[in-house]
Formats: C-alpha cells, sequence, structure tokens
C-alpha cells in the first residue's frame, strides 16, 4: 500500500491505484469507502463525502467494480430436487423403526412402519378445523421399549424389531388457532384420526395422545 | 390441508428444534425443508462445484440432527447449521479437491435475457468465481457469509470461531483482492 492518491489519470487506472493506497487525497480510508460501496451503503453519504470529489469519484468507481458481486449474491440458487428426500431417508435409517403387526397368515406377516402410523395421522389432524401446524411421532421412545420388552414373548418370527400388534400409540404436537377452544379442537383431532387410522390401514386398538403446545394468531 | 405450508411458516425454528429433539422427525423434516436451499448455496460457493455442494449439505443437515442435544438454544438454527457446513466445506477444500472450477450459479441462464447480455452476466459471473476461488478459504468464507448471506460481523465471527476485529481484517482484505481482479476484467 501506498501513500494517499493524487490525481486520477484514467478509469481502469484510477480503481487500481485506489485499491493499491491506503487513503484517498483527501484522506478518506480506502478499505472504509470500499466497506461502505459493498455494504450497499453507496449513498448514505457524511457530511465530508457530501462536499468531496475524491470520495465521490471513489464511491462511483467501487460501486462500478463491485456490482458483478451484488449481482451474484442477489441471485437465487434453489435447493437440488430430491435434497430434503435424500436427509430424511437417511436419518430415518438412523432412526430405530418400530413396527405394527397388523396380520399373521398362511401367507405370511404384514407390517407397517411406526413412522407411516404417524404421517397418516398428522396429515389426518391437519384436516380438523383449527389445527394450524400438526407433527407426528409414532410411540416414544420409552413406549416402544416397553412394548417391544412387554410383547418379545409373543413376537412373530417375522417381525424385525418391537411388534406391537394391532395397538398403535400415536402422539402428536399441535399447534392451533387462537380463540378456537382448545380441548373440543384436541377431541376433534383424537376422534378424526382415530377413525383414520381404524378405516386406512385397520389398526384395531389405536391411542392418540395431543399436545397442543403453540397457539398461533390469524395475521 | 389447505394453508398448512402457509401456517409451518409462522412456526418458529426453536419450536421446531425443540419438537425435533423430543422425537418428532416431521419436525426435522420441516427445517430441513426451510434450510436445505442455504445449506447447500453456502457449500456451493465455498467449494464450488454441484457435487461437492449437494454432499456438504447432505452431510451438514444430517450431522445437525444427529447433535440436535448439543445445540444450545440460545443461539439460532441457522447460525449453527452456517457453522457446520462452514466446517464441512473447509474439510473439502484442504482434502484437495481442485477448486478451480468454481461454479457458483450452475442455473444462470435467464430464457427472457438477450444472447449477448446473457453472454456478458456469465463473463462477470465467471469472473467473481474465479477471483472468489482464489481467495484464502478465511477471506472467501467471510466474504459469503457477509456479502452473500448477509451475516453480520458479529454473526460470522460466531459462525467462523473467530473474533470480530479478524473478520472484519479478511473482509478488508478480501475486498481489495476481489475489487483489483474485477477492474482488470470490467
Amino acid at each position: 500500500m501506498t501513500g494517499p492518491v493524487s490525481e486520477p489519470s484514467s478509469r481502469g487506472q484510477a480503481a487500481r491505484q485506489l485499491l493499491s493506497s491506503a487513503a484517498l487525497a483527501c484522506g478518506a480510508d480506502v478499505d472504509l469507502l470500499l466497506e461502505q460501496v459493498a455494504d450497499g451503503r453507496a449513498t448514505d453519504l457524511d457530511a465530508h463525502q457530501r462536499e468531496c470529489v475524491h470520495c465521490e469519484a471513489a464511491i462511483a468507481e467501487f460501486t462500478a467494480v463491485w456490482r458483478p458481486l451484488t449481482e451474484l449474491a442477489a441471485s437465487h440458487v434453489p435447493a437440488p430436487p430430491g435434497l430434503t428426500a435424500a436427509v430424511m431417508s437417511q436419518i430415518r435409517v438412523l432412526v430405530r423403526d418400530v413396527w405394527y403387526t397388523l396380520q399373521t397368515t398362511d401367507l405370511g406377516a404384514i407390517r407397517i412402519a411406526a413412522r407411516i402410523v404417524a404421517a397418516l395421522a398428522r396429515d389426518s389432524a391437519r384436516t380438523v378445523p383449527g389445527v394450524r401446524v400438526a407433527l407426528g411421532r409414532s410411540t416414544h421412545d420409552k413406549l416402544a421399549a416397553i412394548a417391544e420388552r412387554a410383547t418379545r414373548r409373543h413376537r412373530h418370527p417375522h417381525a424385525a424389531v418391537g411388534v406391537l400388534g394391532r395397538t398403535a400409540v400415536v402422539d402428536l404436537a399441535v399447534a392451533v388457532t387462537y380463540g378456537d377452544p382448545v380441548h373440543e379442537v384436541a377431541r376433534d383431532i383424537q376422534q378424526h384420526v382415530i377413525t383414520t387410522l381404524r378405516d386406512t390401514i385397520g389398526l384395531k386398538t389405536v391411542t392418540v395422545n395431543v399436545t397442543v403446545d403453540d397457539i398461533l394468531t390469524n395475521d | 390441508m389447505a394453508g398448512t405450508d402457509e401456517a409451518e411458516a409462522e412456526v418458529e425454528d426453536a419450536y421446531l428444534v425443540a419438537r425435533a429433539r423430543e422425537g418428532y422427525l416431521d419436525a426435522y423434516e420441516l427445517l430441513v425443508q426451510r434450510h436445505s436451499a442455504m445449506a447447500y448455496r453456502v457449500g456451493l460457493r465455498l467449494c464450488g462445484n454441484h457435487h461437492d455442494a449437494q454432499d456438504i449439505a447432505q452431510e451438514a443437515l444430517i450431522a445437525a440432527w444427529e447433535n440436535l442435544d448439543r445445540f444450545r438454544a440460545d443461539s439460532s438454527f441457522s447460525t449453527w447449521l452456517y457453522q457446520i457446513v462452514t466446517r464441512r466445506a473447509l474439510n473439502k477444500v484442504t482434502r484437495g479437491r481442485d477448486a478451480g472450477s468454481l461454479d457458483l450459479l450452475p442455473d444462470v441462464a435467464d430464457p427472457g435475457a438477450e444472447p449477448a447480455a446473457q453472454a456478458e452476466r456469465n463473463l462477470a459471473v465467471d469472473a467473481v468465481t474465479d477471483a472468489l476461488a482464489a481467495l484464502p478459504f478465511a477471506q472467501r468464507a467471510a466474504i459469503v457469509l457477509h456479502h452473500f448471506e448477509g451475516l453480520s460481523y458479529a454473526e460470522v465471527a460466531g459462525v467462523t470461531r473467530s473474533t470480530v476485529p479478524a473478520v472484519r481484517s479478511h473482509l478488508f482484505r478480501a475486498r481489495r483482492t476481489l475489487g483489483t481482479k474485477l477492474e482488470e476484467w470490467r
């Protein structure tokens, strides 16, 4: 870095010269001016800058030089398609899956992953009026472990993990609309989800635990 | 299910993080949907190519889930994810992969643009891309996090486990280097 810049000769040279200097002829700090432009505050001039030709010229130069970077920063880069699905499928592999066995016949066993039950329950809960957000969780880890232990002796050989038979326990965390009667919405959710799981999967005994942990306004 | 997507946008990250920690995979899936573009974009700008960026985003989002119990509730999920993505990008870059063919904007083609203007635009993108790739990683990270992602100096310092004066110094150097490179191109 050299001393203050004297008279800029040509446009291209001027910017190069400015960028290798510590300060302008007026004493203004080059780094601070470049920071001002790069941060999008080029028109945000202080009292000195409003009067100073050196600062005015430097800010104009830096604005032109920095423009491609500003444009690139403003461009939209979407996530590649399938990224969320890829992440979630890897995470599901990491999560120990719990299974419900629906039927064991001469043809074999029909099993369904507990997370499918949770997803169906969640989607079903979302259709209940007053429900704004619903998150589903199949049997809590602890409950799953208890159920697995409890059913070990009766477990069907085809079932890989804990067999819970035709009994499902689903936890739902929901956010409801402010002003709606919370207990009524919660009871509607239980009834709706239980009916859905019975009708669509054929689960016999369904327990639906509803936790209302957020209330959202309509704004 | 009408309106559910909008409603889900209202729920804060902190709420979803808390639910995800309790075992609600749904909650984590929403966080992934919200932040996957950021993870990919930052990976792309730090590492330069689509494949590494996709790997970085995927690994970072899985690592974030695996370490949810270590996530401190007083910081934001996005800051934490920036940290993981930046660290993963540094690992990739220092593993000796060629960062010469930086491709910051794979889908820059705008069908409505004039061919000549489009060609010029691509040249500008290439110029920025090359100039960024030539920066030392710490300076590049500071530029990407501050100028591309809009993080404050303090936030950049938090993400890169550095200090505000150090971030400022990296930015001062990087801006001069970038300015000189872009001036040559102009």
